[in-house]
């Protein structure tokens, strides 16, 4: 284990981190179209950074750090890291800032259609999961940990986390398509509203039923309860910002123009968000870590025999 | 390197070519989005007798009021125009600035349809002027492939991005001092809106028409639409409002020589014919003369 090398992929992640706040600034300042041409802003490389330009150019200027961290990520991946699967997760996570960043460009020509918008949004989230489990693949607490067992006759806990996870991404992307279905001047479309609280629902028994089954069989593995610990807080963050993020935006085609709380709500909510994505991927990889995947069943069951019409004490 | 990374790399390479292609494509708007300029009218230009449709855009009750524009963005804007306000209802002793009306449809004196006539696009530019992080005027008329001459009298940059439903979308930057932008819509489009992707809260309102037979009421809610053949018409009062615009409409008939009123009213007490909303519909399609 290389501490260094595990503080920048740290670093890198809350770049990341950083560059989503960035993004959702764009997208709540309707400033994503604030300069026709890409990757030059109006034909330069610093712009005079006025009005919308702001924020166009400045979440530029982040995504070209955060490509550049991660390049040299990769290079002190390449040199540190001897496990084979940890620099090829590297190399992936070059790649996808160089296609988000490809993508972002494609945003500006095309002009925002929501397929390139969305998809834009969406991995934006999904490289954000890989440097913060390239940052939990070099932590010290991964390297020691042990194996744990499982309660027998229950359902493993992976897949439940796997669930929620599967679950959150999903919503992810629905609420990446509702932001970028219309403007801050027009009313978002109902039905994907609608599908976003269904989506809100289903995150809320996935998650809550992941997490507070953990905290109930681990809960002095601090391995395991503390992020499922602070998933379940961020979820109910998440579910306060959503509701104030609604209302806010059921007001703001009223508005001259892009204003707070409504701009600030919004973000809080996509970074929230993302934030509730991590904690439960790094919930889901530690499952994975250290609880098995098969649990045994339990010693004897009851098993309801249809043709004697009697219940039987079965040994396994 | 193995099977699985060459996938990637290879996702990795279309994806930048399909960007750069994209970067290098003419982002132009006269390119595309075809055009109807070159249908034959089945009645040739109209030479018979004409009227006019003139009329009052009321407001009834309380206009909403204007907001205060926060241009603490730009610096060039407030210097300008320190009171920048809103500018989507402009009522002055009860009558609208800023509302659209237009032929829709109707029938000519003889039978004919409106539609089936062509008419000449005239030579001369409509222009619109970016003065105080503020389009002027706000609703504006073209016909279809007549000139639109925008300018920047700021000493600030904005860039211009009209959002047609069925002419092709642009976005240009105009800087401080650039010359004019000089564009033409080829399809008729009720309304095409306009904003500054740098100044949100800029925008404005283009109809685009195959006859000249529109106006914009004015500052006393008056409006005048002049050389209308004698028939009987379906006339439609557009004004910004919510998030799609409200419409009215109105039968009108004008004889050889005469003068049609059309006094439409807005507001909660309004009783003409009303649409909640106009979803950017497409206007009446009439063929044009080339010249």
């Amino acid at each position: 284990m290389n501490r260094g090398l595990n503080r920048f992929a740290i670093f890198v992640a809350c770049a990341t981190f950083f560059l989503i706040i960035a993004g959702a600034l764009v997208t709540s300042h309707d400033a994503g179209l604030a300069t026709p041409d890409w990757p030059l802003s109006n034909g330069q490389f610093f712009p005079k950074m006025v009005g919308n330009l702001f924020w166009e150019h400045g979440h530029r200027m982040v995504a070209t750090t955060v490509g550049m961290l991660t390049i040299v990520l990769m290079i002190y991946i390449l040199a540190k890291e001897k496990r084979d699967w940890v620099r090829k997760l590297g190399i992936f996570a070059l790649l996808a800032v160089i296609a988000q960043g490809l993508l972002g460009g494609l945003t500006v020509k095309l002009m925002l259609p929501l397929a390139v918008s969305t998809a834009h949004a969406t991995l934006a989230q999904l490289f954000f999961c890989t440097t913060v489990s390239l940052a939990v693949f070099t932590s010290r607490s991964w390297m020691a940990a042990e194996p744990l067992p499982e309660e027998k006759g229950t359902l493993p806990l992976r897949y439940l986390c796997t669930a929620a996870l599967v679950t959150i991404f999903l919503q992810l992307v629905i609420g990446a398509t509702l932001r970028h279905s219309a403007t801050w001047d027009q009313h978002l479309p109902m039905h994907l509203v609608l599908t976003h609280i269904g989506g809100a629902v289903a995150v809320t028994i996935a998650l809550g039923m992941a997490t507070l089954t953990v905290l109930q069989r681990h809960k002095d593995e601090k391995f395991l309860a503390r992020p499922a610990l602070i998933a379940l807080l961020l979820l109910f963050v998440q579910l306060s910002l959503g509701i104030a993020a609604y209302v806010t935006r059921l007001k703001s085609p009223g508005d001259p123009q892009p204003l707070n709380p409504m701009i600030s709500i919004t973000v809080a909510h996509v970074a929230c968000g993302a934030l509730v994505f991590v904690s439960t991927i790094i919930l889901t990889l530690r499952t994975y870590r250290v609880l098995p995947a098969r649990v045994e069943l339990k010693e004897e069951s009851l098993i309801h025999d249809y043709r004697i019409g009697q219940d039987l004490h079965v040994k396994f | 390197m193995n099977k699985q990374t060459k996938v990637w790399l290879v996702l990795s390479i279309a994806l930048s070519l399909l960007a750069l292609g994209s970067a290098c494509s003419n982002s132009s708007g006269d390119s595309k989005g075809g055009t109807n300029t070159n249908a034959t009218a089945e009645a040739g230009p109209y030479s018979g007798p004409t009227g006019t449709i003139s009329g009052v855009i009321s407001y009834n009750g309380t206009p909403p009021a204007p907001k205060k524009i926060d241009t603490t963005a730009d610096p060039v804007c407030g210097q300008k125009n320190p009171n920048l306000m809103t500018d989507d209802t402009i009522v002055k002793d009860g009558k609208v600035a800023n509302t659209f009306v237009y032929i829709k449809e109707g029938t000519v004196e003889g039978g004919k349809k409106i539609g089936d006539y062509s008419w000449t696009t005239p030579t001369s530019e409509v222009q619109l002027d970016q003065n105080g992080c503020h389009y002027a005027p706000h609703v504006l008329g073209v016909m279809v492939n007549q000139k639109l001459k925008i300018t920047n009298s700021d000493a600030t940059q904005h860039n211009i991005h009209p959002t047609p439903k069925l002419n092709q979308e642009w976005n240009q930057t105009q800087a401080n001092g650039a010359p004019p932008i000089e564009k033409a819509f080829t399809r008729s489009e009720i309304l095409i809106p306009v904003k500054c992707n740098q100044h949100p809260w800029m925008k404005a309102y283009i109809g685009v028409l195959k006859h000249p037979l529109f106006s914009v009421s004015s500052d006393t809610g008056a409006f005048e639409i002049k050389g209308v053949p004698a028939g009987k018409y379906t006339v439609v009062a557009w004004r910004e409002g919510g998030a799609n615009g409200e419409e009215k409409t109105m039968e009108v008939t004008v004889t050889a020589n005469g003068s049609a009123k059309a006094d439409f009213s807005f507001g909660g007490a309004a009783t003409s014919s009303t649409k909640p909303s106009l979803q950017m519909m497409p206007a009446l399609e009439l063929p044009v003369m080339k010249h």
